[in-house]
């Protein structure tokens, strides 16, 4: 049955803005908001710091940003507190995306130098510090939409993800661990990814995706209106074309 | 005096001039050749210097910080090596030196005023001490390059203790940077302004350092000037905000800007904010190091940065401002700057992601362009390597542009069709190229 986006809401929940916030999430919130606002979806963020509380029942996608290392031990602390809710708000299908940092932590461990950092544990997936960094431009195949996938990538850690799905193949750069050929994973609703820059304002098809399956997950199917994607369009294939000869 | 040194001078000189020549700044270049031809050039060289040695780090300022300093010290009669372009790392730092040298490789100066990359203070340091350190702040800039600011203060720290006996002049109002000189044993003095000055409040920025490098707990903020500078206390243990040598009281800005510290009352005609904190620094350093920098506010008046920052232009009817915007701290200072002048403007862009730049762009989405959204902007355009991302960045802060890859184009339509005032923001390696399309125009189309 078709319905009527117009009286739709959806609500952000922006996790640990003060503690993680390295590589320009705002843009993944602004990205999300504004693809709502413009088909009359309404939308609001609720922005989480380390002392607050969260209430995940109230939550229609949680976003998890990336931190320095120092950063993301403090942040570790506070998840601990979250963890059996934030397990029951992902096997029920709640929507989530989590990048660089974030991604790390959706993990069982993150295996540095210096110690191990405990996960959430919401993914079966593990994390351990490699010799370089891997940073550069990147541009995957995925799955979840037609267009690549382009971002940038920026991490020590290598990240394993067992028999889960990956977010996509990487076409250039280097993905989870350098070495499989794919980066980020998907599972249920769950995007982990190392893809900044921010990851979704040249990937629309992702941000879409999300917000079709939060939506999908509030009110049941339904087709979202298209948008004039021509300048989303036009910054991926520069970057792709750049990339790729 | 050794031949290879005196080599490696006309070397560096000669291939100065023919980078000129061509158009190009060749600074760095010039600085390689020497150092390739008598390794130990600048060591030997500071060495030769009569005085004391400066630098000046830190993320944002560093530029116009130590052209002040130059420039002050050369007003109170004293001769001066500075890097002035901006050429902060190993191979320009050497630049300044040698090319300051006379034609039989000597050098005669009493002070040398050197800005230093903070990355590169590692290979400046193990060459020669400084007497003395400014530094300006600490900021998120180019974290493909420098990673995590924790990385940047843990290279500071090492070079900082291994010149003991260097002192310190650094910005009280940054947690960073004061908890930086706390934890070195080096002497160290700070600058900075104990009042609110503009109401930054509500604002959005970015803050760094938001909780406490001693023990975690999260910082308490009396005000903030702007990004994390401010006056900070923890909640839980002794760190603070230190006393402040330097004080500025009564700022004003605006139009110009003016001050007060200790007896004196400075009075600058630039605008931004945080040239306050650019002035200070310097009259702190100075003072500091036993200069009475009686000629000061004379100096200021006929400082007349030729390098990009907030430098100004004229071609036919319009007028023009040129400024370097480089991180997002910097960048909403910018936009601070460009909305205190209230008049109808247009706005160019210009955004690369050389290596130089960083080639993340991803801190684009965390600098306030919403502020743009304004009646007083008659239009904006985008422009240089990455002008699509910064489109689709306005975008989604519902501000259209227009698109326009190369800069020049850009900056004729607006001369055309522009509203007669333009400011033009860049990125670093947009700077040179933009200034030389800009001097060029105001020499054919004066």
């Amino acid at each position: 049955m078709k319905q009527h986006t117009q009286t739709m809401q959806l609500t952000i929940g922006h996790l640990y803005p003060d503690l993680l916030n390295l590589y320009g999430d705002r843009g993944n919130i602004a990205c999300l908001m504004k693809r709502c606002q413009w088909r009359g979806i309404g939308a609001s963020t609720i922005e989480f710091e380390s002392e607050d509380t969260v209430d995940f029942k109230k939550l229609d996608i949680v976003l998890l940003g990336g931190g320095s290392d120092r950063e993301q031990i403090l942040v570790c602390r506070k998840l601990k507190k979250i963890q059996a809710d934030f397990k029951t708000y992902v096997e029920d299908n709640g929507v989530v995306l989590a990048v660089c940092g974030g991604y790390q932590l959706l993990g069982k461990y993150y295996e540095t130098r210096e110690g191990t950092i405990e996960g959430l544990n919401l993914v079966d997936l593990y994390t351990k510090q490699g010799k370089d960094r891997l940073i550069d431009n990147i541009v995957l195949q995925s799955p979840l939409c037609s267009m690549p996938v382009v971002g940038f990538e920026n991490h020590g850690g290598r990240t394993f993800i067992n028999n889960n799905r990956p977010l996509g193949k990487v076409l250039y750069g280097s993905g989870n661990d350098g070495e499989s050929g794919y980066e980020g994973v998907i599972y249920k609703n769950v995007i982990g990814t190392y893809l900044h820059g921010p990851l979704l304002p040249k990937n629309p098809q992702l941000c879409d995706y999300l917000i079709q399956k939060a939506l999908e997950r509030k009110y049941g199917s339904l087709k979202l209106p298209p948008l004039d994607d021509s300048q989303e369009q036009e910054a991926n294939t520069y970057m792709v074309q750049r990339l790729i000869k | 005096m050794n031949i290879r040194r005196i080599l490696a001078v006309w070397t560096a000189k000669a291939a100065c001039g023919i980078c000129r020549h061509m158009g190009r700044q060749g600074v760095t270049w010039a600085g390689k050749l020497a150092l390739m031809i008598y390794p130990p050039i600048l060591q030997e060289m500071a060495g030769e210097i009569q005085k004391k040695i400066f630098i000046v780090c830190g993320t944002n300022g560093k530029t116009t910080t130590n052209n002040l300093l130059c420039a002050a010290l050369e007003s109170e009669g004293e001769t001066v090596i500075c890097n002035r372009t901006g050429s902060n790392m190993l191979n320009g730092v050497a630049a300044a030196f040698v090319l300051a040298a006379d034609i039989r490789g000597r050098i005669c100066a009493d002070y040398a005023c050197i800005e230093v990359d903070e990355a590169s203070t590692r290979h400046i340091f193990p060459r020669f001490h400084p007497d003395y350190m400014v530094l300006t702040n600490l900021f998120r800039d180019q974290l493909d390059r420098y990673g995590e600011i924790d990385i940047t203060m843990d290279i500071l720290k090492e070079v900082i203790r291994s010149a003991p006996h260097m002192e310190l002049i650094v910005n009280g109002d940054d947690a960073l940077s004061a908890c930086l000189a706390m934890e070195c044993q080096n002497p160290w003095i700070t600058y900075g302004i104990s009042e609110p000055v503009t109401d930054a409040s509500d604002d959005k920025e970015m803050r760094e350092g938001r909780f406490c490098r001693k023990c975690g707990a999260r910082l308490v903020y009396r005000f903030y000037h702007y990004s994390q500078l401010g006056d900070y206390a923890c909640p839980q243990c002794s760190f603070a905000r230190p006393p402040i040598d330097y004080d500025a009281r009564e700022v004003q800005v605006g139009g110009q800007l003016s001050f007060a510290v200790g007896r004196e009352r400075i009075v600058a005609n630039y605008r931004g904010f945080y040239n306050v904190y650019n002035i200070l620094a310097a009259y702190a350093a100075g003072k500091h190091a036993g200069l009475t920098l009686k000629n000061f506010n004379r100096m200021l008046k006929d400082f007349h940065p030729e390098n990009g920052r907030m430098e100004q232009f004229r071609i036919q009817n319009t007028g023009i401002i040129l400024n370097l915007a480089k991180n997002p701290a910097g960048f909403n200072q910018n936009i601070s700057a460009v909305m205190a002048d209230q008049t109808q403007k247009d706005l160019i862009i210009v955004i690369n992601d050389n290596d130089q730049d960083g080639t993340d762009v991803s801190w684009l989405w965390d600098v306030d362009f919403d502020r743009f959204a304004s009646e007083q902007i008659h239009s904006i355009t985008v422009s240089g390597i990455r002008c699509q991302d910064m489109r689709l960045r306005l975008k989604y802060a519902d501000i259209p542009s227009y698109l326009e890859g190369d800069v020049e184009n850009a900056i004729l339509a607006r001369l055309t069709d522009g509203c007669g005032n333009l400011y033009v923001l860049v990125n670093y390696t947009a700077l040179f190229s933009t200034r030389n399309i800009l001097k060029k125009l105001e020499e054919i189309r004066p």
